[in-house]
């Protein structure tokens, strides 16, 4: 089962329900989606977990309109980016973009977090830095600097323009670089 | 100087997320847990709605077969088809034609709207 390629196991999972193929997938793409979500809501490993685990059960119940024509990776992300912007359609009534307040306590609950194995003071500083940014840039950033996406698969998996992806990235940049400057991390 | 400056702000940035660049995180029973919630095998609406029009289209198809006694025509196709290899010449039935491209179109329909339909799912 682990030397079967994605399109296969996918096929064995459309065509005749197949679970332990679909187990194989969760398996190889946990690691990337839920470091995905952990970035995003900025180390709250218990929401990541959950959204996480809505975007496979939403990949399993759709996994017939999987067309190959990206990877599946790519595909997988791209769910994972509409389940985080849907919950963030439903937190925005509860203000969704925290406080410095909210993301202390954040950062407390993602040093003891079980996904971080040392160094958990520069995990903060990555949470600290990347609550600077709006939702987007956040995005744009962590799939291109952390998840090593190009520019034209981030306008795929987030459905942008690849020139609003490009303005997503150089504020982004522009913030954290400010940031990290002002925070002696360039010594 | 801003060439220099964004080389500049692309190194840091990148020392700076190598550590969370470089990071597994360890399946610690996620995908038991994932495997649990599961549905059960089910299909969308438009799945549904794909099977009833291929069912829809497959009767239109029999009836008018039936009423138009396709088998004369098919018949009569047949016979043309065989008097042309004959003749090596080429000849076409309009209506034949016409009907298979009419079923073609009609199943043709289904599957794309069933598979738009599914699209904007995401």
């Amino acid at each position: 089962m682990a030397s079967l390629t994605d399109i296969s196991l996918v096929a064995q999972v459309a065509i005749s329900g197949n679970k332990r193929a679909f187990d194989e997938l969760v398996r190889r793409y946990q690691s990337p989606v839920r470091r995905f979500f952990l970035h995003q809501t900025m180390g709250d490993s218990q929401l990541s977990d959950d959204l996480a685990q809505d975007t496979f059960i939403k990949a399993y119940t759709n996994i017939a309109s999987f067309r190959g024509l990206a990877s599946f990776q790519t595909w997988i992300m791209r769910i994972a980016y509409n389940v985080f912007y849907d919950y963030c359609r439903k937190m925005k009534n509860e203000k969704l973009e925290m406080s410095n307040e909210n993301v202390e306590m954040k950062n407390d609950s993602a040093a003891h977090s079980s996904f971080l194995p040392s160094h958990s003071s520069l995990k903060m500083d990555i949470y600290a830095a990347l609550a600077l940014l709006k939702p987007d840039e956040r995005t744009c950033i962590t799939l291109q600097l952390i998840d090593g996406y190009d520019i034209a698969a981030i306008a795929k998996i987030t459905q942008m323009k690849e020139g609003t992806v490009k303005s997503h990235l150089s504020r982004g940049k522009e913030k954290l670089a400010t940031y990290l400057r002002k925070n002696g991390y360039d010594k | 100087m801003d060439m220099i400056n964004d080389n500049d702000n692309e190194r840091l940035l990148q020392q700076f997320f190598s550590e969370a660049a470089s990071q597994q995180i360890e399946d610690n029973g996620f995908t038991e847990r994932v495997m649990q919630q599961l549905p059960a095998a089910q299909y969308s609406w438009a799945n549904r709605f794909s099977r009833l029009w291929t069912i829809f289209c497959v009767s239109v198809f029999v009836v008018l077969f039936i009423v138009f006694r396709g088998w004369e025509l098919l018949a009569v196709q047949f016979e043309v088809m065989l008097r042309t290899i004959a003749a090596q010449s080429f000849s076409i039935n309009l209506t034949m034609l016409f009907s298979v491209v009419f079923g073609l179109l009609l199943v043709a329909t289904g599957e794309v709207i069933a598979s738009e339909s599914t699209r904007k799912l995401f």
